[in-house]
């Protein structure tokens, strides 16, 4: 202990194992977002980087000045909206049938946890697969069944694109919902059932007076999680439809990825993102206002 | 309920509904995999059948062998250049590549912060974390214009570095929460033990500490590499050549040009899932648990 060197000492230790993390984090965290927010006030040619120039909230008026931005933020809180509606309510559904001790279970708990892991890609292309108009499975079997009498077109007609895009995302992040509320449910203690069958409550009033008021710190935290991720999705929604048909399905995060990719507007683009991050900001500050920043420390 | 049923029916009803639920859940992937091992002649076929009548591996042969798609056997075929189906290996591996290289510098980065954060006293401890935490909750899509601004600067744009150093900045702020989670949940005694015995930090740190953080290392590594893995944006837009396209940017050009081979397309969606269908099976106990840490990227 007394001949311990320079790199030895407690000091040095601690430094050395945080400044990778701290040197990662400037240069693909901070940097990026400092960059980002940089780009929403110049005027940049992707073409000519050397020629960018510095034209104040130019940007942000252009945006604010494009009724399909504005379409896309209507579509996207429609999009979040049922997205999150959904996703909840089939989770904590299924959380409920999980949380048994019967034959087989981790098997189903198994299974209705995968397709979390599935690419969206996968998804995407197994989704324009079943759900094509002619050829698809699906409207097969919808008139097969004589529930529908000529085949929707998913993905062509803006209503029903929006109704691909939203089961879609419920089929692939429900697991998440799910896994966050069977969590929960193994730790509401079994005394409080017992005590509320004593007292003569049936299935349905023990749901909504012991188990809903146990979840319900987990399912805002669950909710604001998903809608703030909801909210911001890309490729759930591009990989599907490109945001068609037209621009049925755009939300702001592909309006900030056509703003950038297809006009070379990398200003508008980021000046959609900034808009996109103060919304974050608020939806986090609202979330740490609830789930409380003082845990511990 | 109880009044009604008698608790064999309540059970049967239970099974049912889960039996309904599996079914949504599951179908999509059941039919993927039906029609990957159909032949032409059957994929179109109605009524549509869910087991093919004759099975075939045609299609996976196709994409490993990087044999020509049947519509551009014919040289006045509209759709030239050359078939996607060539470059499927080459994806993978590439797709291979950048998920393990970006999950080890994530990993082995985060794991060190981790256990600098929680055994050692210094100014911004306890808020690295949280900021952190509120790194991961920003989109991709503000992160992928500025990073390949930087790849240009770099000179890395088309390069498998530029995508291993681009999931790095998704993956890293959520490794780093979970690891900060789990190393803050290892008793200091352990490791007092083992220094008090004459070991030095980096032996108390590899030989003590890095076994108990393992199912913590693995819960983070397995999130990030489906991340990684899954990631379609970064790869669309740092890369521009066939060649070093990863699969989830490969796949889709499989919808260009005017024939879309479905067979084809559900086997490579098999092959592109089995990699973390794998994983997941192996480890599914350790992503339980990372979930209950609050580490999830979705």
């Amino acid at each position: 202990m007394f001949r311990r060197n320079l790199f030895s000492s407690d000091r040095v230790v601690g430094i050395v194992f945080i400044a990778p993390f701290l040197i990662m984090a400037a240069i693909f965290m901070v940097y990026p977002i400092a960059e980002a927010t940089r780009l929403a006030f110049v005027s940049y040619n992707p073409l000519r980087p050397d020629a960018s120039f510095y034209v104040g909230l130019a940007n942000f008026q252009y945006v604010f000045a494009d009724p399909l931005f504005w379409q896309s933020m209507w579509q996207a809180v429609v999009w979040t909206f049922l997205s999150t509606l959904f996703q909840t309510v089939f989770g904590v559904g299924i959380a409920l049938l999980l949380h048994r001790t019967i034959f087989g279970i981790a098997f189903f708990r198994g299974l209705l946890l995968f397709p979390y892991i599935v690419p969206t890609v996968v998804i995407a292309l197994i989704w324009r697969w079943i759900f094509n108009p002619e050829i698809g499975v699906v409207n097969y079997s919808l008139q097969a069944m004589g529930i529908i009498d000529a085949p929707i077109y998913w993905l062509s007609t803006p209503t029903m694109a929006m109704a691909s895009t939203i089961m879609l995302n419920v089929w692939k992040y429900t697991p998440f919902v799910v896994i966050c509320v069977l969590a929960r449910l193994q730790t509401v203690p079994i005394e409080l059932y017992d005590a509320a069958k004593v007292d003569g409550a049936g299935a349905v009033r023990r749901f909504f007076d012991v188990t809903l008021p146990q979840l319900r710190e987990v399912l805002i935290v669950v909710i604001v999680f998903r809608t703030i991720w909801t909210f911001n999705k890309f490729e759930e929604i591009y990989l599907l439809t490109k945001g068609g048909p037209g621009t049925s399905t755009f939300n702001l995060a592909i309006y900030s990825f056509e703003q950038s990719m297809a006009n070379l507007k990398l200003g508008a683009g980021a000046a959609t993102g900034v808009v996109m991050m103060v919304m974050l900001l608020v939806g986090s500050i609202i979330y740490l206002r609830i789930a409380g920043f003082e845990r511990e420390e | 309920m109880n009044r009604f049923f008698p608790s064999s029916a309540r059970k049967a009803l239970l099974y049912l509904t889960l039996a309904l639920v599996t079914f949504f859940v599951c179908f999509p992937l059941v039919w993927a995999l039906s029609t990957s091992l159909k032949p032409k002649s059957e994929i179109f076929a109605t009524p549509p059948i869910l087991i093919p009548r004759t099975m075939t591996l045609e299609n996976y042969e196709a994409l490993l062998t990087g044999r020509q798609q049947y519509y551009q056997a014919d040289p006045k075929a509209a759709v030239s250049g050359p078939s996607p189906a060539a470059f499927f290996t080459r994806w993978f591996m590439n797709s291979m590549i950048v998920t393990i290289g970006s999950t080890l510098i994530s990993i082995v980065v985060s794991t060190l912060a981790a256990y600098s954060l929680t055994r050692f006293r210094y100014w911004g401890r306890s808020s690295i974390p949280y900021f952190s935490l509120l790194g991961y909750m920003v989109p991709s899509i503000i992160f992928v214009f500025p990073l390949f601004l930087m790849m240009v600067r770099l000179e890395l744009t088309d390069s498998l570095w530029s995508l291993i150093l681009g999931y790095v900045c998704i993956t890293l702020p959520f490794c780093m929460w979970l690891m900060w989670a789990f190393m803050r949940s290892i008793p200091l005694e352990i490791e007092e033990a083992a220094l008090i015995d004459g070991a030095s930090r980096y032996q108390a740190f590899a030989n003590v500490v890095l076994p108990t953080a393992l199912p913590g290392i693995i819960a983070a590594s397995i999130f990030s590499m489906i991340v990684s893995w899954n990631d379609y944006l970064f790869g669309r837009v740092f890369m521009n050549s066939l060649d070093n396209f990863t699969l989830t940017v490969g796949v889709m050009l499989f919808f260009e040009g005017t024939h879309v081979d479905w067979g084809l397309l559900m086997a490579a969606s098999v092959l592109m899932t089995l990699p973390m269908a794998i994983l997941f099976m192996m480890l599914q106990r350790h992503l339980v648990a990372g979930f209950g840490a609050g580490a999830v990227k979705g």
